[in-house]
């Protein structure tokens, strides 16, 4: 059986190189954060989880089977345990219908300026687009931030939250609506 | 043919549907603006989700993380070292309270050594030996700050400025040292 990246730095960690939990933890940060700071819309409760997934990722290591992706296998922990946050406080996560990130967003140093006026735009549409996914609800947010933020597959979704396919499809295409109406009634899709 | 729904247009758009299906559709948007419309709109929407903003994570979280599971100092050197200083101090709070040097119990102890040839009586002599050439120490500076600076700081302390600089040195050198020992490991 042939090992793909993240499975030569897991077998790694379980030989005990301290490093390539290093890099295995550079490697998906990004996404792992992205992902539940979308979910929870909470700086402090962002940062708190994402630690408290990688703790809970390594000490669980040796329990990886190599037969999957590692990406499925980590991603369905992560989702878990935002779900788990999200029950125990969900009005916190699902009253910021109004709320515009955009600001924050722009302060976190990934508004990145282009040179001529086309791209600013579509870097606008592009920050504007990721503002608005932060307010529609969550079981259509999750989805998004899965397919698009995460880069997976429809089987992948379906396996990591436990839905079908089908359903799978049918809220991403829902949630594509709900963006696009959104992005059309603020005048940003024209 | 009627207009298209949107879950067909956005089908089209991932080429979820069947060839026959497809150019029926294809057909349909080059007679609909309506529609057409809503296909660049939609074309504009996954693009601009295909490309995401993810936000920097700060950090804050590798470094907790990483510290959280590998300690830089392996716990048992630093209760080790930590014993060793405390050790130290003790030692000095005891010369400092019980003004060493001319302390009957010392005195007491040095006349009680020199009759005894047993290895505690050995032990007294060496402490008290130690502690006399510490003590002699301590009072060379004490008079050498006392002719260039024209400052009496006092024996006692210099005494506890000296040992407790001591303590400190020790204890970070058991730390170098037992690092350096778990890393040849």
């Amino acid at each position: 059986m042939s090992l793909d990246d993240d499975q030569v730095l897991i077998e790694k960690i379980l030989a005990g190189k301290r490093s390539s939990f290093e890099e295995l933890m550079k490697k998906h940060n990004k996404k792992i954060f992205g992902y539940i700071y979308r979910m929870v819309r909470d700086e402090d409760v962002a940062i708190e989880l994402t630690q408290d997934f990688f703790l809970k990722l390594y000490h669980i290591l040796d329990k990886y089977n190599f037969e999957y992706k590692f990406t499925t296998w980590a991603y369905r922990i992560c989702y878990n345990m935002v779900i788990d946050h999200v029950r125990k406080n969900p009005a916190h996560i699902d009253s910021l219908e109004n709320e515009n990130i955009l600001p924050k967003l722009m302060e976190s140093g990934n508004y990145v300026m282009e040179d001529t006026f086309e791209d600013l735009v579509k870097e606008e549409i592009r920050e504007y687009t990721w503002s608005v996914v932060d307010r529609i609800p969550l079981k259509f947010r999750e989805l998004i931030l899965m397919r698009y933020l995460q880069d997976l597959k429809y089987e992948e979704i379906a396996d990591i939250s436990q839905l079908p396919v089908g359903t799978v499809k049918n809220r991403l295409f829902k949630a594509k609506e709900m963006l696009k109406t959104e992005l059309e009634k603020d005048g940003v899709l024209k | 043919m009627a207009c298209l729904s949107e879950i067909k247009i956005q089908k089209y758009i991932e080429g979820g549907l069947a060839a026959v299906e497809r150019s029926l559709v294809r057909d349909h948007l080059i007679v609909c603006a309506k529609c057409r419309a809503s296909y660049q709109r939609y074309e504009k929407l996954e693009k601009s989700l295909g490309e995401p903003v993810y936000i920097t994570p700060p950090p804050i979280i590798e470094r907790n993380v990483l510290r959280m599971l590998f300690p830089r100092i392996p716990s048992y050197s630093s209760i080790f070292a930590l014993l060793a200083a405390s050790f130290l101090l003790l030692i000095t709070g005891i010369y400092i309270y019980f003004d060493f040097a001319n302390n009957s119990i010392i005195q007491a102890f040095q006349l009680t050594s020199h009759d005894t040839s047993n290895w505690i009586g050995s032990i007294i002599k060496a402490i008290s030996t130690v502690f006399s050439t510490v003590y002699a120490v301590f009072k060379a500076i004490n008079a050498f700050f006392e002719v260039i600076f024209k400052v009496n700081i006092g024996v006692e302390i210099i005494g506890l400025c000296m040992l407790l600089f001591l303590s400190w040195s020790f204890y970070s050198l058991s730390r170098l040292v037992l690092k350096k020992i778990k890393g040849s490991n």
